[in-house]
């Protein structure tokens, strides 16, 4: 079994105390507080994707109701003292050179406590309930559930009556960014670290509500620096181009369902990227959680980028916490203690020590990811992984829009409610 | 989401304008005449060059001008380009890297000069060669247009050794639509010399034209002062005021550094909210909203917490230009930038000393009726909405102005 010493990153107030919340009468996101509970309710509307793979936004090139939904309680809950440290006092820069790679020096980030002993060879661990979840999490970190509507319509309820187990999204107390989330789907079912098409889907259809290039969602899998054992997924805004979006690309698959595969060129990870072309979410879902599943059942830890409204999707296979379990890791990079993260992958790379935010350059960059990459062998696997699943054939009746929230009703409260 | 059947359809492409540009004639004819002649469109239309003039500082960076050539082109009339922005060229097939790359020409205030893949409104690809510079304002070194000239591809210049072709003036007709876009001399033409001359010469008569009828000043250069890192006051980064266009609100940025804090950027929904023009609130101290009823208490507000740099919300009678008063619910808070931790000269004298670079002070104003307590509620979430969404924008780092020499035609 290999392990790694590791100081995990708080994403929750709740996540040092180890009281367990049964009838808590704390206002929890369990199932002893949220069914009944009269909560926020962002309902997005279903998104057409014209023939050019573009979104049919009503909204065109302008901001959504998403980022006000977001980024308009950001401010309350700073003034409620639920952040650990204001991110926006954190310096950033682009470090100069082709790609651009962004720092952030971030001391504030990562807990200074003992480190914990954390598994990183298996990438599907079971779910327990005595670690921390998100349903131990209080409802002030809570910024709205997240469902879709029955039209091509979005609403806002703030005081919604929620029943079954919702979709939420809660605010990242040690944020990189301003606006930085934890996308957490139907929370109650307490689903580990793993996915699913629907789930996948639901992530997707959140980036393309969000409607904007600089709104982005990350997935890490367990072994691919994954904090918590609950699936979730990270996202914020950043109005600058990442660097992997601007690394070349070479094409390598135009599937007859109409998306593209493209395999990263001259980029220090090897990547796959996912375009929807003139496919649609639901298929490009489909055929991606079919590689996914690939790399689970060989253990293969990755990391998922969501960008460009959903309609790019970037794949990372990674093996970093292996090689630094085994001694492998150049120590100079070690000791930055730089967990290569999904944003880390993507050019966006924070760092906890002063000394090692103002030397830093795209050469350390590169390196530290370089050592990200998996091997030539098993990245050839992998594209022969891409292949093979790209012929399975696609199931449309499996996806039913309810899919996403089969069991989840709630009733308006009449007042309240915004139609966006 | 519904499932598509994948099948491509051949009718017409739709051309979509921004909901925001309600007024889109008006707006378009303001963007030129605030730089230039009112001849200008004359002075254009000699040209015989396929191009385009886009706005960075109207909503979804629209186009304001378009030539002739241009519209035979790609076939639509000019009234359905203008107002518009670019993106209806591109399609299914457009590499989504040539897309990221002009993009972010754009934001770094630089030229592009790249091979693209375009559509006609009748749905037909073309190969365009696209060239992109930034015309920048003497004044005050913001870019104030974009201009974007196209040089179409076929195989068949590809194919002829002699490349001998009259100018930019080749007829479209001449261009095969029947070659499908895949044909490997079209993607594998590497552009010669010559193409790419051309390309810089249209692009130098149109700026060089530009710059003749400009009533204010405006070059393809910047000022050599602020090249060697003299910032005018007031100047506002492209990468900036894109993000700024995309909230659909009220509101203005004030600059706490200049003398009288006055304003530096002020959105298309105050100018409709207050009456007035860009030029007419641009550098001006954002009292002149005030008039002979507005109570002095909300004024003292607002002085003491900039004083403090502290956020606060008041309701203030403001003034529409024709003299209308309304109520406004007037939210305003200091914004940072990505830097860190710069004394503000601005708030060094205070108590409070914010150790923080304040970037901006941000103004978001709703219009709301004297009585009802749901409409301070419904405001309150847009004006934390819109200032949340001002503070990404002015976070984000900016790149091109002050960071990278603009590239030049020399």
């Amino acid at each position: 079994m290999l392990t790694i010493r590791r100081i995990p990153t708080i994403v929750s107030n709740y996540q040092e105390s180890l009281e367990s919340k049964i009838g808590c009468g704390k206002n929890c996101l369990g199932s002893c507080c949220i069914p009944g509970a009269r909560l926020p309710l962002y309902l997005f509307g279903n998104q057409e994707l014209d023939e050019h793979g573009e979104i049919q936004s009503k909204e065109l090139g302008q901001n959504s109701f998403l980022d006000s939904a977001i980024l308009g309680q950001w401010a309350d809950k700073q003034a409620e003292g639920l952040f650990r440290y204001d991110v926006t006092a954190c310096d950033t820069k682009v470090l100069p050179g082709k790609y651009g790679f962004i720092a952030q020096l971030n001391e504030g980030r990562h807990l200074k406590k003992r480190p914990t002993e954390f598994r990183v060879d298996q990438v599907l661990q079971p779910f327990d309930h005595k670690k921390f979840n998100f349903t131990k999490v209080g409802q002030e970190e809570m910024l709205f559930c997240f469902e879709q509507s029955n039209n091509d319509k979005s609403y806002y309820h703030s005081k919604a009556y929620i029943r079954g187990s919702p979709n939420v999204v809660v605010i990242n107390v040690s944020p990189i960014e301003y606006g930085h989330i934890l996308l957490v789907p139907r929370v109650l079912d307490c689903i580990p670290q793993h996915l699913e098409t629907d789930t996948f889907l639901l992530a997707i259809y959140m980036a393309a509500e969000a409607s904007s290039p600089f709104f982005r969602l990350g997935y890490n899998s367990l072994g691919a620096f994954a904090t918590i054992n609950h699936l979730h997924f990270q996202a914020y805004y950043l109005g600058n181009c990442f660097p992997v979006e601007k690394a070349p690309t070479k094409l390598i698959l135009h599937h007859y369902k109409g998306f593209k595969v493209y395999q990263l060129e001259n980029y220090p990870v090897k990547g796959i990227v996912y375009e929807v072309g003139e496919s649609n979410f639901e298929e490009l879902a489909f055929y991606i959680i079919k590689v996914c599943k690939g790399l689970q059942g060989r253990n293969i830890p990755y990391n998922i980028l969501i960008a460009n409204k959903g309609c790019q999707i970037f794949l990372f296979p990674q093996c970093y916490a292996e090689k630094q379990a085994r001694g492998e890791v150049d120590l100079e990079i070690l000791e930055t203690q730089v967990n290569p993260a999904v944003w880390e992958i993507s050019g966006h790379i924070v760092l906890k020590r002063k000394e090692d935010f103002e030397r830093a350059t795209e050469e350390y960059a590169w390196r530290l990811l370089a050592e990200v990459s998996v091997s030539e062998k098993v990245f050839d696997e992998i594209i022969k992984l891409v292949f093979s699943s790209a012929e399975d054939k696609f199931d449309a009746k499996l996806y039913h829009k309810s899919l996403i929230s089969t069991d989840i009703t709630y009733y308006t409260v009449g007042e309240n409610v915004i139609m966006v | 989401m519904a499932l598509q059947n994948g099948s491509l359809l051949s009718s017409d492409r739709k051309c979509v304008r921004s909901p925001r540009m309600k007024n889109h004639k008006l707006i378009v004819s303001q963007s030129l005449i605030r730089s230039y002649r009112a001849s200008i469109q004359d002075e254009l239309q000699k040209h015989a060059y396929n191009f385009v003039l886009c706005d960075p500082g109207l909503p979804d960076h629209p186009i304001v001008y378009a030539s002739d050539g241009f519209l035979e082109m790609t076939g639509y009339s000019r009234d359905e380009v203008l107002g518009r922005n670019c993106r209806f060229l591109q399609g299914r097939d457009t590499d989504k890297r040539a897309i990221v790359e002009i993009r972010e020409a754009i934001r770094e205030e630089r030229d592009c000069q790249i091979k693209i893949l375009n559509y006609t409104k009748a749905g037909k690809p073309f190969w365009n060669l696209f060239h992109l510079a930034p015309v920048f304002s003497q004044q005050d070194g913001r870019v104030v247009h974009f201009v974007g000239v196209q040089l179409p591809i076929s195989s068949k210049l590809a194919a002829r050794k002699d490349g001998h072709l009259t100018g930019l003036e080749l007829s479209f007709d001449e261009l095969e639509f029947e070659e499908h876009f895949d044909n490997p001399s079209c993607k594998n033409y590497h552009l010669s010399e010559e193409d790419k001359q051309r390309a810089f010469a249209a692009v130098k008569a149109v700026l060089q034209e530009l710059a003749n009828s400009s009533c204010k000043g405006v070059s393809s250069m910047r000022s050599k002062s602020f090249s060697e890192g003299v910032i005018p006051p007031g100047f506002v980064a492209t990468s900036l005021l894109l993000a700024l266009t995309r909230i659909p609100h009220s509101f203005v940025l004030t600059d706490p550094h200049l003398p009288d804090m006055p304003i530096v950027h002020a959105s298309l929904e105050f100018l409709e909210l207050t009456g007035y023009t860009r030029e007419e609130v641009i550098g001006r101290n954002c009292r002149f909203l005030q008039g002979p009823d507005t109570d002095l208490a909300p004024i003292e507000e607002l002085r003491s917490s900039i004083s403090e740099g502290q956020t606060c919300t008041v309701r203030i009678l403001n003034y529409r230009k024709n003299k209308e008063p309304f109520w406004n619910s007037l939210h305003i808070s200091p914004v940072r930038n990505s830097s860190g931790k710069v004394v503000s000269l601005f708030l060094t004298h205070s108590l409070k000393c914010s150790p923080f670079q304040v970037a901006y002070y941000a103004g978001i104003q709703v219009a709301v009726s004297h009585s009802s307590e749901e409409d301070e509620g419904r405001a309150r979430m847009q004006q934390l909405g819109t200032l949340g969404a001002i503070k990404v924008a002015v976070r984000s780092i900016q790149t091109g102005a002050v960071l990278r020499k603009s590239k030049t035609i020399s």
